[in-house]
C-alpha cells in the first residue's frame, strides 16, 4: 500500500505498474458481472415499453382501409405480436446481441443500419465536446488555482457557477446567435461527414461540441482548482520548489499529475450527460443524429426504432462508465481520496 | 447521543433568501400568471412580427405577433406544474423506499438497488421521448419518465442517510425499549433525514425543470399553440435571423428558477452541516444534470483560503 501511494508522487516503477493494470482488468471483470445482469434489466425496461404501448402496429401499418380484423391477426404473427411479452422480448433480444435490431414498421430499413448510419454524428460531436472540456476545463481550473484569490480565480468561479445553470440547449443557441447569426464565421446548422473533407466537417461540429462542453468545462475547471489547491499545499510541492525545480515542471509534473483524478472522474461520469446534451445539440444545430432520429420515431409511434435507439444508447452509457472506471484505476490506486 | 442545537434559519444566509423571493415569485406566476397576463398569450397581431420590448409590448412579440411576456406567464404554469408533478412522483415512490429498504432485509434492498442501477442506465431524455412514443404524446405522459428516473436518485440519497442514522444507538435503544418500528422511524430516523430529502426534492426540481424545458423545446408533452418556456424557446429559434435577442428572455428565466432552486439546495446542505456533507452530495443520476459535486470541497477550500 504504501509503496505504490509512494509511486504515485514519483516515477512508477514496473511492479506496481503491474498491479495496476491487474486491479484495472479485475475492476472490468467485477464491473461486467454488475453490469451484464443491469443491461438486462433496463433493455427489458426498454423492450416492455413498446409492448406496454396501447399502439397497435399491424393496424398502423396496414393502414385504414386494409386493415381487416385477419390481415391484422396475419401481420401480428409475422411479427411476433401475438407472442407472450417474456418470448417477444427474449427473440429481440437474442436478435440484437448478433446485431440485428429488428426492422422499422414504416421504412422497413433495417434499425441497425440506421443507427450505424446516425451515430457518426453524435460520436463526433461527444468526442470533439470531451477534447473541449479538457482543454478550456484544465486551463481554466489551473489558471485558477496558481492565481488563487485573484480576479482571474474569482472570474472562473463566476463564470462556472454561471455556466452551471444554463443548460446545454440555452448555450446552443446562445452560440448560433454569436458565431453564426452575429458573426457569420461559422455555419448556423447542418452536418457534413468527415468524408466531404476535414475542414467542413470541423466547422459543422465546433459549435454543437463547444454547446456540450461548456457546462462540463466549467464542473471539470471546479474540480481540478479544488484539488490543485490542496495539492499545491503539499510538503512535496514545497520540497521541490526548495530544491530548486522550475515551477513549470512542478506544476505538469508533480501537481497536476496528482490533482487531475477528480476532475477525470466528473469527465467520465460526465459523458452520458454529453449524450443527452448531444440530443440538445442536434436540435439546436439541426444535425441529423440519434436523437432526431429517435424524435421522428416518436411521432409516427416506430417501436422498434425507438427500442432500438434506447437499448444503443444505454449500452454506450454502460460501456463508457465502465471504461471511465477501469482507466481511473488504471492511472490512480484508487478513484477514491485521489487528491483530497 | 448530541443533543440537538438550534440550527440558524436558511433564510439568514442571503442567497437563500433572493432563492426563496424569486422562487415565490415563480409560483405567484404559476397560479395567476394566465389571469395576470396583460395580453391573450394567443392573439395573433400580424400587424407587429417580432418587435423588440416597447411600452405596448413589454418583451417583444414572437413570429406570429404574439406578446413574449404574456405567453411567458401563461406559460409558467404548465412549465412549472409538470416540473413539480415530476418530482412529486420521484419523491413519493423514492423517499419512502429508501427508508424502507433499510429495514426490509437484504434481499428487498439488493432487489431494489439493481432496479435503481437499471433506471440509472436509461438516459432521461431519450427515456422520455421513448415513453411518449410508447404512451403518446401529452403532458402527462411525459411527466411520467421524468419523474420515473429522479425515483433513483431519492431512493439513493434516502437510503444512505436512513443507513447512516437507523444504524445509530440511540434507533437501537429506542427498539430495545419496545418503542414500535413505525414508531422508531418516525421519531428518529425521519427527523434526520429530511433535511437530506430537503436538498435532494430542491436539486431534482432544478433538474426536472430543465428537462421538462428540454422535452417542451423539443414538442413533447405540450402542443403548441399552448404557451411553454421551452415552446417560447423553439419558436424563436427558427427566427433567429429576424430576432436574435428573443430566445435570450425565455432561456434567462429558466436559468434563473434552476439557478434559484440550485441556491436553495445549497442553502440547506450549509445548514445541514459538514457531517452530513458526504450524503447529501448529488444524485448519480446520468443525465438529469442537477448539480456539481464541489460544494464541500469548495468550501472546505474557502475556509482554508479565509484562514
Amino acid at each position: 500500500m504504501a509503496v505504490a501511494e509512494l509511486t504515485v508522487a514519483g516515477g512508477a516503477p514496473a511492479a506496481p505498474r503491474r498491479h495496476r493494470a491487474r486491479s484495472a482488468a479485475s475492476r472490468i471483470g467485477t464491473g461486467l458481472a454488475v453490469l451484464i445482469p443491469i443491461l438486462v434489466l433496463s433493455s427489458f425496461i426498454t423492450y416492455s415499453l413498446g409492448a406496454l404501448s396501447n399502439s397497435n402496429p399491424a393496424a398502423t401499418i396496414l393502414g385504414q382501409d386494409s386493415a381487416t380484423p385477419a390481415a391484422v391477426a396475419h401481420l401480428d404473427q409475422v411479427l411476433g405480436l401475438n407472442k407472450p411479452l417474456l418470448v417477444q422480448y427474449w427473440d429481440w433480444l437474442s436478435q440484437a446481441v448478433r446485431g440485428n435490431l429488428g426492422v422499422s414498421y414504416f421504412t422497413q430499413i433495417p434499425v441497425s443500419q440506421s443507427i450505424a448510419q446516425r451515430l457518426p454524428v453524435d460520436l463526433s460531436i461527444a468526442i470533439g465536446a470531451v477534447i473541449l472540456a479538457t482543454a478550456i476545463g484544465g486551463t481554466a481550473g489551473t489558471v485558477a488555482a496558481i492565481r488563487r484569490g485573484g480576479w482571474i480565480d474569482r472570474g472562473v468561479t463566476l463564470a462556472c457557477s454561471a455556466m452551471s445553470t444554463l443548460p446545454a440547449f440555452v448555450v446552443g443557441i446562445i452560440l448560433v446567435v454569436v458565431f453564426a447569426v452575429g458573426a457569420h464565421w461559422l455555419p448556423a446548422n447542418g452536418y457534413v461527414g468527415p468524408a466531404g473533407g476535414v475542414g467542413p466537417w470541423l466547422a459543422h461540429i465546433i459549435l454543437p461540441s463547444l454547446a456540450l462542453a461548456l457546462p462540463v468545462a466549467a464542473d471539470v475547471a471546479r474540480q481540478l482548482r479544488t484539488s490543485l489547491v490542496s495539492v499545491l499545499e503539499q510538503n512535496y510541492i514545497t520540497g521541490a520548489r526548495v530544491r530548486g525545480l522550475p515551477y513549470r515542471r512542478i506544476l505538469v509534473r508533480h501537481a497536476l499529475r496528482n490533482a487531475a483524478g477528480p476532475a477525470l472522474t466528473v469527465l467520465g461520469n460526465d459523458f452520458p450527460i454529453m449524450l443527452a446534451g448531444a440530443v440538445a445539440a442536434e436540435a439546436v444545430f439541426s444535425l441529423p443524429g440519434l436523437g432526431q432520429l429517435l424524435l421522428e420515431a416518436a411521432q409516427t409511434r416506430d417501436i422498434p426504432v425507438v427500442q432500438g435507439v434506447l437499448l444503443v444508447v444505454s449500452a454506450f452509457v454502460i460501456v463508457i462508465n465502465l471504461l471511465v472506471n477501469a482507466t481511473l484505476s488504471l492511472l490512480y490506486r484508487s478513484t477514491d481520496g485521489v487528491g483530497a | 447521543m448530541r443533543r440537538r442545537t438550534a440550527r440558524p434559519s436558511v433564510l439568514r444566509l442571503p442567497s437563500a433568501r433572493i432563492a426563496v423571493a424569486i422562487l415565490a415569485l415563480i409560483l405567484f406566476l404559476a397560479i395567476f400568471g394566465s389571469a395576470l397576463a396583460p395580453q391573450n398569450p394567443l392573439a395573433i397581431d400580424a400587424g407587429a412580427l417580432y418587435k423588440g420590448p416597447s411600452l405596448h409590448h413589454l418583451l417583444g412579440t414572437d413570429y406570429l405577433g404574439r406578446d413574449v411576456l404574456s405567453r411567458l406567464m401563461a406559460g409558467t404554469r404548465l412549465s412549472v406544474l409538470t416540473a413539480v408533478e415530476a418530482v412529486g412522483i420521484g419523491l413519493v415512490i423514492g423517499a419512502p423506499l429508501g427508508v424502507a429498504t433499510v429495514f426490509l432485509g437484504r434481499w428487498f434492498d439488493f432487489t431494489a438497488n439493481r432496479v435503481a442501477d437499471a433506471l440509472m442506465t436509461l438516459p432521461s431524455i431519450f427515456f422520455a421521448v421513448a415513453v411518449t412514443a410508447a404512451l403518446g404524446n401529452g403532458l402527462v405522459q411525459a411527466m411520467l419518465p421524468v419523474g420515473i428516473l429522479l425515483i433513483p436518485g431519492f431512493f439513493r440519497v434516502t437510503r444512505a442517510a436512513t443507513l447512516e442514522f437507523g444504524r445509530a444507538q440511540y434507533v437501537e435503544a429506542a427498539e430495545l425499549l419496545g418503542g414500535s418500528k413505525l414508531y422508531v422511524i418516525r421519531a428518529h430516523v425521519l427527523r434526520k433525514v429530511l433535511p437530506t430529502i430537503a436538498v435532494t426534492t430542491a436539486m431534482s426540481a432544478a433538474g426536472a425543470l430543465l428537462a421538462v424545458s428540454f422535452l417542451t423545446f423539443l414538442g413533447i408533452g405540450v402542443q403548441p399553440p399552448a404557451p411553454t418556456w421551452g415552446g417560447v424557446l423553439s419558436s424563436d429559434l427558427d427566427y433567429l435571423n429576424l430576432a436574435p435577442w428573443a430566445p435570450f428572455i425565455p432561456g434567462a428565466l429558466i436559468a434563473i428558477t434552476v439557478g434559484a432552486l440550485n441556491a436553495l439546495a445549497d442553502a440547506y446542505r450549509d445548514r445541514a452541516g459538514a457531517g452530513t456533507g458526504a450524503l447529501l452530495s448529488p444524485v448519480a443520476d446520468p443525465v438529469i444534470k442537477t448539480h456539481s459535486t464541489l460544494q464541500a470541497l469548495e468550501a472546505a477550500d474557502d475556509r482554508q483560503t479565509a484562514a
